[in-house]
């Protein structure tokens, strides 16, 4: 068996096409998904019984279903009943089949995300002491005040190792986005080795790319780390 | 200028406050003595809303007000014109000495960086720490941590400054250091409303002294009245229980 070389530097240059897509899905989930999951968190904390309770049965929901399975279902449903509404209730003529399939890859993997990092807020939310929102209320803050500035960057302490994970999985579960039709890196591999059914060089090269971003993520996330924990250095100025 | 009526408060089915009424003048030292349990604690929380009473009423100035159905406005008022000492300092972990200092003072009341920043440094000064900017609170000692906590509350120039048991999350050898600023701030002619068990500093400075036991104060005098002839027996019992000299006193 051999390997066709220059199909792999080929495909390699191809798949670096599909790169910004990734990168794309993963920092739109991101961008979304954080602020989401943090409130989510703040809200489960709280004293609302009924926020509480829909944001339990939404993560258990979440969490408790394969990815793939909510890709099938949701890039089954959306694009119907939005066209249901657009045409039917709406009357507008727009063909929401023309969509950029990423969009859907948003919806999931925003869905998915807000509820995985909603559980990591919600741990490290109880890692930050009580104490802590005392004395800024007691100093005058207000309460959003109070969580930016002081549990918020004592919390994300405890939070960032889990957010690592968390977008390190996201990222790796954006190669399912070729479900939807999307040209992520893992798509345009696949359509590559089927013109000449060179599978296994293809996958061995995203494969490496894949690595290469995986360990990219958490280098930059270990960078992070240290600089939100920088007070608690044992060493004085 | 402070004035509290029949305030109460029950957590569960367990009543804290059975009616307690305090009044504060300006430049008062006011020491809340009592056994654990007694709800001095929660009586001081009451006061800045940390714990909301389930009765009583509040004049303080020029606010009037129920305490249980308090305004967040005007919570938000009665904290701006108090600053609180805690027990175990929580001084923001993820902020140098100086910035705890600072952050009630440009968040909280919108003072410019500038003035806010002279103003922190003062405050640190007078508390001693003028070499500790910035150290973060995981970087000084239990006394330096609750003198930062002092200056974060001075800061902001409160009407009333309310502590919360200062000095007992301290070693015995950095209790000093924090009731040196205590009683500088006392004769610099600050109002206090202190929850302590320093007995010798309570006789020293207060002028005013409560008496708390089972959720309702069982005596209140002058320090001198209470400590030298007290007339109530629970207060005997308590003052003999806590001042080993207490026999030599009277």
């Amino acid at each position: 068996m051999q390997l066709n070389t220059q199909f792999m530097w080929e495909t390699f240059l191809a798949v670096l096409k599909g790169v910004p897509v990734t990168l794309a899905i993963v920092a739109v989930t991101l961008l979304v998904s954080a602020p989401a999951g943090f409130l989510m968190a703040v809200k489960k904390a709280g004293e609302g019984r009924i926020g509480r309770r829909i944001i339990t049965v939404y993560v258990s929901l979440i969490r408790g279903t394969p990815v793939v399975l909510q890709i099938l279902f949701l890039y089954s449903l959306l694009p119907t009943a939005l066209n249901y509404l657009i045409k039917e209730v709406m009357g507008l003529s727009y063909n929401i089949f023309n969509v950029n399939p990423i969009f859907y890859a948003y919806v999931v993997f925003i869905l998915n995300t807000t509820a995985v990092l909603a559980e990591v807020f919600r741990s490290a939310l109880s890692t930050v002491s009580k104490g802590q929102m005392e004395a800024a209320l007691a100093i005058g803050m207000s309460k959003p005040q109070a969580y930016v500035r002081i549990i918020l960057p004592q919390a994300l302490v405890a939070a960032l190792p889990n957010i690592c994970n968390a977008t390190v999985n996201l990222l790796k579960s954006t190669s399912l986005a070729f479900m939807m039709t999307v040209r992520d890196i893992t798509a345009i591999a696949k359509i590559e080795a089927s013109f000449g059914y060179n599978y296994l060089e293809a996958y061995l090269v995203i494969f490496v790319v894949y690595i290469i971003l995986c360990s990219a993520v958490q280098g930059a996330f270990h960078l992070t780390e240290q600089g939100v924990a920088a007070y608690k250095k044992p060493v004085a100025p | 200028m402070l004035k509290v009526k029949n305030v109460e408060k029950t957590f569960g089915d367990n009543q804290v406050l059975r009616g307690v009424d305090m009044e504060v003048e300006k430049g008062d030292i006011v020491v809340i003595l009592g056994p654990s349990g007694s709800g001095k604690t929660t009586f001081l929380r009451c006061l800045n809303f940390l714990e909301r009473a389930d009765g009583g009423a509040m004049d303080f100035d020029d606010i009037h007000t129920e305490l249980k159905d308090a305004s967040r406005e005007i919570i938000s008022r009665v904290r701006k014109k108090t600053a609180f000492v805690f027990q175990n300092y929580n001084l923001f972990q993820n902020k140098t000495a100086l910035q705890n200092v600072m952050e009630g003072l440009t968040v909280a009341r919108k003072v410019p960086k500038a003035e806010a920043l002279a103003r922190a440094k003062a405050a640190l000064d007078k508390v001693g720490l003028s070499e500790r900017y910035d150290y973060y609170p995981s970087q000084l000692s239990g006394g330096q941590q609750q003198r930062v906590g002092i200056a974060r509350a001075i800061a902001v120039d409160p009407d009333v400054l309310l502590f919360d048991e200062p000095t007992s999350a301290l070693d015995p050898e950095l209790i000093g250091e924090v009731l040196a600023v205590m009683k500088k701030l006392a004769k610099e002619g600050a109002t206090m409303i202190i929850v302590t068990h320093e007995m010798t500093f309570a006789q020293e400075v207060a002028n005013k002294v409560i008496f708390m036991d089972g959720g309702v104060i069982v005596e209140q005098g002058s320090a001198e009245q209470i400590f030298t002839s007290p007339k109530e027996e629970r207060t005997i019992q308590f003052l003999r229980r806590v001042l080993k000299d207490y026999d030599y006193v009277i």
